[in-house]
């Protein structure tokens, strides 16, 4: 499991982060939710290495951060990270020279089925195209972890209805996800566990199945009492 | 040690058409201005014509370095352009990464190996393109040389050695030393200086707001640090300290201490510091 | 056999696992799942009603629990035979249905007598409409 403890950062003079902690089991999908600017981004990109953190522990399996992780988790990102001047395919070709754990076959399955065509330019990609792409980039990888950052932000309903479905197939089963929204809307009934955050830290994290047998709610509904109670 | 390789082999293949440009800007003013200077004045010989008739210098005999000296600027304005580019691609080779349409750093600092390799494979590759450079500006004199041999009929030429040649711009003396001892020295501070800029970058890169003042601090600190010893004398108040063999040592250790200190700060940034 | 999956929309208050066993039931119930009929699996079921792999498990294993389908071993999981099942199904079904109408018709005065007459006839009504809308299969 994915463990975050205590996170602190500043970020020109704001607490970004205040202590937050939680954890992602493997298996699971778990869906950190807050407003714009609560600083989801940053705990993903704290976890992968990506920015420094004033204090806090991250351990991914019992195990310190540290290059190797990068076999383990593959991230997401909420914007485009290949050059543009790549073409699809030269884009996948370096993922397969640095990752021993790429796995092609896959990335072949997920170009047909997200329609995407491998010898187009990557700055030629509309925003859920190249949203598709950088999925593609991450699930390719045989990593026991996926982290995404607003899988679904600015994308079109099509494009999204096509990416949510990937969480329903055996791409994502058995790997623990760790995603970021700050609108859960029709997702809801994808994700297993919610971590509600707010000014820097989390205010509630809980099992989504749980919540509706205990007290009937939806995670909207925890939502709206937790950010506006 | 692979994926190094193919660092760098990513990087060279990022400015390929830069400097494949380069190359072709030099070839084409080298070549053309060395030309177009030779044609007039083989013609005016040819003519008979005087120097106060024409306006320009009519010798004797011409020879390659002659030739290179009077096409004046347009046979080294290509080389200072190259240098230039290079020192800026120093700088943009980190910034590239960060700034466009797509963040391609949070690919390069999630790759499976240290991140000191990152440095290195940029590093490897802005002296590769420094060397491609000036080998083919080696290449291109000697094909310069015969291009005049053509130009000029024999009657008219002296022969020169190729040092001669080189040796006669002060720029492409720079470039080309006649010594290895120099080219170690002037080289030898280019790198450093690339090193230099380098840890600069990635102290703007760590630390958002206060970084520029360290970037340009530390590269100030450096440069004070290397030429502290060669303007040491100059310093000193009473007859000199130091005997020039001691100064000489001192310039020394300092110009491996710098890039050491710039290595191991750069790395230790990209592991720690550094944040997209 | 696979449009009667997608159709299922979740409300998000109730577990979803426990929705897709209710969306088990009626398709029992209805006759659209027939007794020793197999079943998609864990994964196609995750994908076709597109909800979360753990939510598909789940919703299997309180099914199994519940005895309303049965594994062999390897063999794809199956639609029980057992006619005792069956029938239990189907009971519940109409009782929360009628529970679900009683309680909102509770408040209204009406004699037994008119209300029954009037769920005859409404009833008589729907099932020619759906018969007719239905055509000529009820199997896929």
């Amino acid at each position: 499991m994915i463990e975050v403890i205590d996170l602190h950062k500043r970020y020109r003079g704001r607490k970004v982060l205040n202590g937050v902690s939680f954890t992602a089991e493997k298996g699971q999908i778990t869906c950190l939710i807050g407003i714009n600017g609560a600083g989801k981004s940053t705990i993903l990109k704290a976890i992968m290495g990506l920015t420094p953190v004033k204090s806090g522990l991250i351990r991914i399996d019992d195990a310190p951060v540290g290059p190797t992780m990068y076999e383990k988790v593959a991230f997401v990102p909420d914007h485009l990270t290949t050059p543009t001047g790549m073409k699809l395919s030269e884009g996948i070709q370096f993922m397969k020279d640095f990752y021993v754990n790429w796995n092609d076959a896959r990335a072949n399955e997920l170009l047909k089925f997200f329609k995407l065509d491998r010898t187009e330019r990557v700055g030629n990609l509309s925003k859920g195209t190249a949203a598709k792409y950088s999925l593609l980039l991450g699930l390719s990888q045989n990593t026991d972890y996926i982290l995404m950052d607003e899988p679904f932000s600015g994308i079109d309903m099509f494009s999204r209805e096509v990416i949510a479905e990937v969480f329903s197939t055996d791409l994502i089963e058995d790997r623990g996800v760790l995603l970021t929204t700050h609108e859960i809307d029709d997702m809801e009934h994808l994700i297993d566990q919610a971590v509600l955050l707010q000014n820097g830290s989390v205010q509630l994290a809980f099992d989504c199945e749980e919540m509706r047998t205990t007290e009937g709610k939806s995670v909207i509904d925890v939502m709206r009492e937790v950010y506006t109670g | 040690m692979n994926r190094y390789l193919k660092l760098v082999n990513m990087e060279i293949h990022r400015f390929r058409y830069i400097l494949f440009s380069l190359m072709g800007i030099t070839l084409l003013l080298q070549c053309g201005s060395l030309i177009w200077t030779l044609q007039r004045v083989v013609s005016a010989k040819e003519k008979g014509l005087t120097q106060a008739e024409v306006g320009f210098a009519i010798p004797k005999f011409l020879s390659f370095p002659w030739a290179i000296v009077n096409t004046k600027e347009w046979f080294i304005l290509p080389i200072l352009l190259s240098i230039t580019v290079l020192v800026l691609y120093s700088i943009i080779i980190w910034y590239r990464d960060w700034f466009g349409r797509s963040t391609f750093i949070y690919r390069l600092l999630m790759l499976p190996s240290a991140r000191w390799v990152l440095y290195v494979s940029k590093l490897t590759a802005i002296l590769t393109f420094v060397f491609s450079m000036i080998a083919f500006q080696l290449v291109l004199l000697v094909g310069e040389n015969m291009l005049f041999k053509t130009i000029v009929p024999a009657g008219m030429r002296t022969d020169s050695t190729f040092v001669e040649a080189s040796t006669i711009n002060p720029v492409l003396n720079t470039l080309l030393p006649k010594q290895f001892e120099q080219f170690i020295y002037s080289y030898g501070l280019g790198i450093i200086g690339v090193i230099v800029i380098f840890t600069a970058v990635l102290l703007e890169r760590s630390y958002r707001r206060l970084g520029i003042l360290y970037a340009i601090g530390y590269v100030v600190v450096c440069a004070a640090a290397i030429l502290l010893p060669a303007i040491l004398p100059a310093l000193e108040s009473s007859s000199s300290y130091w005997y020039p063999g001691e100064i000489y040592r001192i310039e020394l250790a300092i110009c491996l201490i710098v890039p050491v200190i710039s290595c191991c700060l750069g790395f230790w940034l990209l592991r720690k510091k550094i944040t997209v | 056999m696979n449009e009667g999956w997608t159709s299922v929309v979740f409300n998000n208050r109730d577990p979803v696992y426990l929705q897709v066993v209710r969306h088990f039931k009626e398709q029992i119930a209805t006759g659209r799942l027939k007794a020793g009929q197999v079943i998609p699996s864990r994964r196609e079921l995750g994908a076709l009603l597109k909800i979360n792999p753990n939510t598909a498990q789940k919703a299997y294993k309180e099914m199994e629990e519940q005895r309303l389908i049965i594994t062999e071993g390897n063999s794809p999981s199956r639609i029980t035979d057992e006619a005792e099942i069956l029938r239990t199904i189907r009971s519940e079904l109409i009782e929360s249905a009628v529970e679900a109408f009683v309680v909102s018709v509770r408040r209204i005065d009406v004699p037994v007598d008119e209300l029954l007459e009037l769920v005859r006839t409404k009833y008589v009504e729907e099932r020619s409409r759906t018969s007719q809308e239905e055509g000529g299969s009820s199997d896929d």
